[in-house]
């Protein structure tokens, strides 16, 4: 050790000292649900307690407009608002898939998140895998895609991401 | 984050505890074949999941593994005579069997039966290639013995190191399903290592710093998917198997050897590091099986007659500053194994893990533990086998390939993820 080093970890209580301070949410998260099944799970999710986070369910795509302005359904009865508006002030967005059904959306969410540099999560249900085409719109732009047959992985992941 | 009362579950084995009866599902290494060479060789202490044992090979060659301490007056076993099929204590001269039933007792009338009402705990001890695997757990329930590859190819194949760790098993294991740190920590290794250095696959790690993961349920655990970008048009995966509870494998670089770990709890705050390399149609050359010797790739260089590393906390893992200066090593500790093991000491010997700050990219991580956490309980509660006690779950591969942009991993690499004998790893 260096003289100049005062401390060092030589016993297994020094070794678990830690400076106790309170730690603030990190994240201000957004759930998207992008079909049916998935807003289902998210109502469930959403009735948990959580610190920022708020949850959506998409509209439809609309050809020939911006990703930004996909419409999106607060789960809280919030009237509907424009991805650009849920993503302002966000820095992560878990997007979740039971289907198919939402995959032009996910390409939007994933192409609008990607342009802000907004860390895209997915979370895809399904014991088949049957949201092959949501995966495949997710992909080039969400950070990690979590395939699971269990939706307890959704509540997991938003607590461990402390939202 | 992880609630306290998760992590306490998760990190702690010992009897009685939810994830020590989940560890006690399995068969686990419980030491090198290398450590009882011959018939009658000295007995050696083992502790597992909280328990004192010792392990000795009989006049016959049979393997045992008994409480560590004598049943008459509590004294340890380590220092018995091996000899005449069974483990002498040498205070008064009470001797086992590999069973740990008593046979001599020799305070004792002759042909007096008082030694047959004595048994110590014991459990068996089977060599499946270079390693001695334990079962703790009911015997009425002992699973088939392991099938992973790297303890079924022959000898010529395959090479395996251990190394203590001093830190609970949970953040030794963690960092074996953890690819974001490849790029950071190992980083020096990728270009100098022998066992890792001149693969194709180091040059797409180099070039793209920021992978993207796919997280997949296995029929035994997990399957997480790194992916970088590759040529134009294409993705370089790299696809780590989790096989419950502690088996994990790193994906592989060009032809070298294929490595992994095997993570099994001393006691709630150290554990033992299995190391592997195995080649699954070669034998490793001796330039290869040197280097491993030598602590490189995943092994360790220990201390010599114990399986201690030399670069160790006490020691501060001989950091380099100047080698860390120049690039040579991330974080100025060298070798593979020491720059994983330093890390993950210096979070203390069982991490808090109510104070993480977790990211999307630890979504493995997230998942082992959901699924530790959900095997323990169901065992608990409803007596369910967890997954990875099946030896058809042992059969995985670690892979690494280049995919078009629009394929799935889970989807191409079926055949590359499992274990076909006699054909290659698939590898970049």
């Amino acid at each position: 050790m260096s003289l100049s080093q005062s401390a060092r970890a030589a016993s297994a209580a020094e070794s678990r000292f830690r400076i106790t301070r309170p730690i603030a949410p990190a994240r201000n998260a957004r759930v998207i649900a992008l079909d049916r099944a998935a807003e289902a799970v998210a109502r469930r999710v959403a009735a948990r307690s959580w610190a920022a986070a708020r949850f959506y369910a998409c509209g439809e795509a609309a050809e020939g407009r911006p990703p930004e302005a996909l419409a999106l359904f607060g789960l809280d009865g919030v009237p509907p608002v424009a991805l650009r508006e849920v993503l302002a002030g966000t820095d992560v967005v878990v997007v979740l898939a039971a289907g198919d059904a939402g995959s032009r959306q996910a390409a939007a969410i994933g192409a609008a998140c990607g342009a802000r540099a907004v860390t895209t999560a997915g979370v895809v249900l399904g014991d088949g895998f049957e949201a092959d085409e949501a995966v495949a719109a997710l992909r080039p732009y969400a950070r990690v895609l979590l395939l699971s047959a269990d939706e307890a992985d959704v509540v997991e992941l938003l607590t461990a991401l402390r939202v | 984050m992880l609630r306290r009362d998760i992590n306490e579950l998760l990190t702690q084995t010992g009897p009685g505890t939810p994830m020590g009866e989940l560890f006690r599902q399995y068969w686990i290494p419980a030491l090198l074949a290398e450590e009882l060479p011959e018939n009658d060789s000295p007995p050696v202490r083992v502790k597992l999941l909280s328990e004192r044992m010792v392990a000795f090979r009989d006049s016959e060659g049979r393997y045992g593994l008994v409480d560590e301490f004598c049943a008459h007056r509590g004294a340890s076993l380590w220092f018995g005579r091996n000899e005449g099929s069974g483990l002498r204590c040498p205070y008064h001269g009470w001797k086992y069997d590999v069973t740990g039933q008593c046979v001599e007792v020799p305070s004792e009338a002759d042909n007096s039966s008082f030694c047959q009402n004595v048994q110590l705990t014991a459990y068996p001890l089977v060599k499946v290639g270079d390693l001695l695997w334990t079962y703790m757990g009911d015997a009425a329930e002992q699973p088939p013995l392991p099938e992973f590859e790297f303890v079924q190819v022959p000898p010529e194949q395959t090479y395996t190191s251990k190394r203590w760790q001093q830190s609970n098993w949970l953040q030794a294991f963690e960092g074996g399903i953890d690819s974001s740190h490849v790029t950071f920590l190992h980083s020096g290794g990728l270009k100098t290592d022998p066992l890792f250095k001149g693969a194709k696959g180091n040059e797409y790690n180099m070039k793209d710093t920021k992978p993207f993961f796919e997280v997949a349920d296995s029929e035994g655990g997990l399957f997480v998917g790194a992916r970088r970008n590759a040529e134009p048009g294409t993705y370089y995966w790299r696809i780590t198997p989790w096989v419950m509870p502690a088996f994990t494998m790193v994906p592989p670089r060009g032809d070298h050897p294929v490595h992994g770990h095997f993570w099994v709890p001393i006691d709630d705050e150290n554990c033992w590091t299995y190391s592997f390399d195995y080649h699954p149609v070669r034998a490793l050359t001796d330039q290869e099986r040197q280097a491993m010797v030598d602590g490189h790739g995943v092994h360790s260089r220990n201390i010599p007659g114990t399986y201690r590393p030399a670069a160790n906390m006490d020691n501060d893992y001989l950091i380099d500053r100047e080698a860390q200066k120049r690039g040579d090593t991330y974080s100025g500790v060298a070798g593979i194994a020491m720059q994983d093991a330093s890390l993950q000491e210096s979070m203390g010997p069982i991490v808090d893990r109510t104070k993480e700050r977790l990211v999307p990219a630890d979504s493995g991580i997230i998942k082992a533990r959901q699924k530790l956490r959900k095997a323990a309980i169901a065992l608990r509660d409803e007596g369910v086998r967890p997954p990875g006690v099946d030896p058809v779950h042992h059969r995985v591969r670690s892979a690494a390939v280049v995919l078009p942009q629009a394929e799935s991993f889970l989807d191409s690499c079926r055949d590359a993820v499992t274990v076909t004998p006699g054909v290659a790893q698939s590898s970049v």
